[in-house]
């Protein structure tokens, strides 16, 4: 697993800029943040290893709360929000956010980027 | 439309639907802080707008101030953190504090806010909002005790709200141009 946490000066590798401009919002803030600390299992073949998993970007563990980051191309976004429903239908009890395209784009327009920023 | 309004692809929020509504809040404000002279709490620059006018939609007596902190896009090329660079000229331990904002969107300010203000031990501290867009909420569990409008995902200006500083003074609150909002300098935090 590669997990990271601490603030976004730390030696922590995204896998997308986007990621490190939102965990900088965090650090902003004083938000306390984890990167990518767990993956869930979504589906197993019959021999009960995982064939398919889950790693949400964040988690604040101040807030109990995972948050995804999305792209603004289509088809990673229906691909990741079945993997959220899923997710959701496996662990009812975790609480987990989507950012997609348009919202994390916005976000970053709100925060000082120009727009070409969010696309990931 | 003429001037800074040409850049407003739609009217969210007319001049006439923003006025009812805050006399509306001003009036239940005036009823559930009776008696105890709440002081309101703006941050510059834009709640500015809607606090003038809030505070002259309430009728019982109040107070004001305002802070200032720092903005996220002239502190993230130091990776510096948020601090506040203007506080409250008063002191507010036992009062009863409403915080006046014109949007809470992640919530991230507005929960620095709170925290920065709970520290100081006010009698109570709620939040009233003009706008609320739930849609990026990050902080859940915020005090909002009365909101103005639920606004969808948008980039919106106007009425305090600004894009590089352009279009706090336009009396309604507008939908952007995609094409204004394309343009690739640096951007004003929007609040």
């Amino acid at each position: 697993m590669k997990a990271s946490r601490g603030s976004a000066t730390d030696t922590v590798r995204f896998a997308h800029r986007s990621e490190a401009e939102f965990a900088k919002i965090l650090d902003f803030y004083g938000i306390r943040w984890e990167y990518e600390p767990r993956s869930f299992p979504l589906e197993w073949d019959d021999g009960g290893r995982v064939i398919e998993s889950f790693n949400p970007d964040f988690y604040l563990p101040e807030f109990d709360l995972y948050i995804e980051l999305t792209t603004l191309k289509q088809s990673l976004v229906t691909r990741k929000n079945r993997k959220v429903r899923r997710l959701r239908e496996l662990y009812p009890g975790i609480n987990i956010k989507i950012f997609y395209g348009r919202d994390f784009r916005q976000l970053l327009l709100k925060y000082g980027f120009g727009s070409t920023a969010a696309a990931r | 439309m003429t001037g800074a309004a040409q850049d407003i692809e739609e009217i969210l929020l007319t001049r006439d639907q923003i006025a009812a509504r805050v006399v509306e809040l001003g009036g239940e404000i005036s009823r559930e802080y009776a008696g105890r002279a709440p002081l309101l709490i703006s941050v510059l620059k834009g709640a500015v707008y809607f606090l003038t006018d809030l505070s002259r939609a309430i009728d019982i007596p109040l107070a004001v101030d305002f802070m200032a902190i720092s903005s996220y896009s002239t502190a993230r090329a130091q990776s510096g953190v948020v601090r506040l660079i203007k506080d409250l000229d008063v002191e507010i331990t036992g009062r009863h504090v409403l915080l006046v904002e014109d949007i809470i969107d992640t919530g991230l300010t507005a929960g620095y806010l709170l925290r920065l203000l709970q520290a100081r031990s006010p009698a109570s501290l709620q939040i009233c909002t003009l706008l609320d867009r739930p849609r990026r909420r990050i902080l859940e569990a915020l005090p909002i005790a009365y909101r103005g409008f639920e606004i969808p995902d948008r980039f919106v200006v106007g009425y305090g709200l600004d894009y590089r500083e352009r279009y706090r003074h336009l009396p309604f609150i507008g939908v952007l141009r995609e094409t204004v909002l394309g343009e690739a300098e640096p951007a004003a935090e929007q609040q």
